[in-house]
């Protein structure tokens, strides 16, 4: 397979994930059995024709896609129909949007120190099997810990910020995260140590990580890649039970309320922040292949004559 | 012959922990063992007892006992984890298989197909279900099985690369010029004695994982105080077990026990998707 296929196919699916979420959400709906308002919203509690002249499902799959896009584009969600009713969607993920993103940076912190500490050969190697037992730990549980231990010294009190930092540590402990970006980084060196020009490298006094890091790059950028995603897919479980407004925390009410219009608008931010990540380590890859194929400065040297 | 007897011992003791949940979904009651009221009629008989004193885990603030829990929420996740822990085994199989038998057009499209998979925070999308899942629907399973689905690029990717390594066509070709049968070649050299730690891990992880993402799941609605998503109204979960530990960290009611009870079948789901990994490791 030529080089630039794999990272091409990854661009290509980060510029295409927010097109295609939503539409494979709407074309869900539209595939199960039943009247796609009445699956949203069933009587008496909710009015399901009300529901569907509200959000225009009674047009049918495509037309409801071309319009909601074309509204989403201009960043108009709409109207929340149960979260927060007649509150706009764009203002609730205004304020949700950051708060995830902030996790998200916060919770990158020790992951990024971590891998740097491994390849620098500073995290002991005993201590692993300790990162990995703390891994071993789900998210939920850890949450749980933090937030009792929050509420017995703080009571009530609004503390987004330092419930923010307990996310960030969460997130960066729970679900094998550290571990594996110790674990992880360390293998991924180690192996690429071990090949012939990295030691040819050494002997004419280059030294090793110089040497390395642009092949292994790629592999650790895929790496860090499955952990932010990781990390997104915990920032809900983080959210909920630390009781922090993020888009987790969204995406969850509106689940909980079958706010189909919140739930698609929190989705849609979601794909984009993952396409984000896609996209960033799509460019990596091809930046990295460029770097790693493109001619040495050097003449070739030709055969020599006897 | 040591590293033998290891593999044996593993064996036993996953089969063994994986038979555990399976027999305590069997014995789980249908709805939890009803209520009494103590002789004054004031409160709650048998509420808040320790392990000794109501065997074998104690009980509840309403004095059912822990054991329902346990039994209850066995039965809410074995079968479901087991499924979709056989559905990526099942994907990373043919992976493996895709890549050894070089089939190009196929190896690629499984690649780009996983890349746009893999691309979104499993969760979400996990949510995403459950909200077009109708209500009578809203079981584990349908959720179990999208987790197993977008975990298995993952898998898929990893069983590839193994056989990548192997050789790939090239193992394939000189097996068969040893003369073994396709069906020799594909299942026993590629699968069973190549693939099989891989796919076994892969396996065994995703289960725990849906193990604990129903635990998750339903610790948040108990947690947020609204209908569950996973299982019906009349069964509940182990996240119960870990709310009441909660509330017993929190308000110092004496339902310690329960968190260490919840706790205890965490560790037992994690120590057997450990032993599952041990027993199928590579020789």
């Amino acid at each position: 397979m030529n080089w630039w296929v794999r990272p091409s196919l990854r661009v290509a699916s980060a510029l295409l994930l927010p097109f295609i979420v939503p539409a494979v959400i709407i074309g869900a709906l539209w595939a199960l059995p039943g009247d796609p308002a009445l699956n949203l919203c069933s009587p008496p509690s909710c009015n399901p024709e009300k529901l569907a002249e509200h959000w225009g499902l009674d047009q049918g799959p495509v037309v409801f896609y071309q319009e909601w896009f074309a509204k989403a584009v201009l960043l108009d969600f709409g109207k929340s129909w149960q979260v927060l009713q007649g509150f706009s969607v764009t203002e609730l993920l205004k304020e949700s949007f950051p708060v995830t993103a902030g996790l998200m940076v916060l919770s990158m912190i020790p992951l990024l120190a971590a891998s740097f500490a491994a390849a620098m050969g500073a995290m002991p190697r005993r201590l692993d099997i300790g990162w990995q037992g703390l891994g071993l730990i789900p998210a939920v549980i850890l949450a749980l810990f933090f937030d009792a231990w929050l509420r017995i010294t703080y009571g009530e009190q609004d503390l987004t910020g330092t419930r923010m930092a307990f996310g960030a540590v969460v997130l960066g402990l729970a679900d094998g995260t550290l571990s594996g970006a110790i674990v992880g980084t360390r293998s991924v060196l180690e192996e690429e140590v071990k090949q012939r020009y990295v030691q040819i490298a050494v002997m004419r006094g280059e030294s090793s990580l110089s040497n390395t890091l642009p092949n292994v790059l790629p592999a650790l950028v895929g790496q860090f890649r499955a952990r932010l995603l990781t990390i997104l897919s915990g920032a809900v479980i983080v959210e909920v039970v630390l009781g922090l407004p993020g888009l987790g925390s969204l995406l969850w009410d509106g689940t909980l309320s079958q706010d189909f219009g919140v739930v698609l608008a929190a989705t849609f931010a979601f794909s984009i922040l993952s396409g984000v990540v896609l996209l960033v380590q799509g460019l990596i890859e091809v930046g990295v292949s460029m770097y790693t194929r493109r001619s040495p400065d050097v003449a070739m040297v030709g055969p020599v004559d006897a | 012959m040591k590293r033998e007897a290891g593999r044996f011992f593993w064996v036993a003791v996953s089969l063994g922990l994986l038979s555990l949940l399976l027999v305590g979904s069997w014995l789980a009651p249908e709805r939890l063992s009803p209520v009494e009221m103590d002789a004054a009629g004031l409160g709650f008989a048998n509420a808040y007892l320790m392990p000794w004193e109501y065997p074998p885990f104690g009980t509840d603030e309403r004095g059912v006992p822990l054991l329902d829990y346990a039994l209850q929420g066995a039965r809410i996740v074995t079968v479901p984890a087991l499924v979709s822990g056989v559905v990526v085994m099942l994907f990373s199989v043919l992976a493996g298989l895709v890549r050894c038998a070089g089939v190009g057009w196929l190896d690629g499209a499984l690649q780009g197909a996983s890349e746009l998979v893999g691309a979104l925070p499993r969760l979400v999308v996990v949510l995403v279900v459950a909200l077009l899942l109708p209500k009578e629907w809203r079981v584990l399973m349908p959720i179990g099985l999208t987790w197993a689905l977008l975990a298995a690029p993952g898998a898929m990717d990893e069983a590839a690369a193994t056989a990548g390594r192997l050789g790939g066509e090239r193992f394939v070709e000189a097996l068969r010029a040893h003369g073994f049968g396709a069906v020799r070649i594909y299942l026993y050299h590629v699968v069973w004695l190549n693939l099989r730690p891989v796919i076994v891990r892969q396996g065994a992880e995703v289960m725990m994982q849906v193990v604990f993402l129903e635990i998750a799941l339903s610790y948040m609605t108990v947690a947020t105080n609204v209908p569950d998503i996973t299982h019906s109204a009349s069964t509940v979960s182990w996240a119960q077990l870990l709310y009441h530990g909660y509330t017993a960290l929190i308000g110092g009611r004496d339902l310690f026990h329960a968190l260490a009870l919840g706790l205890g079948l965490l560790a037992l789901v994690g120590a057997m998707t450990q032993s599952f990994r041990l027993a199928a490791r590579a020789r």
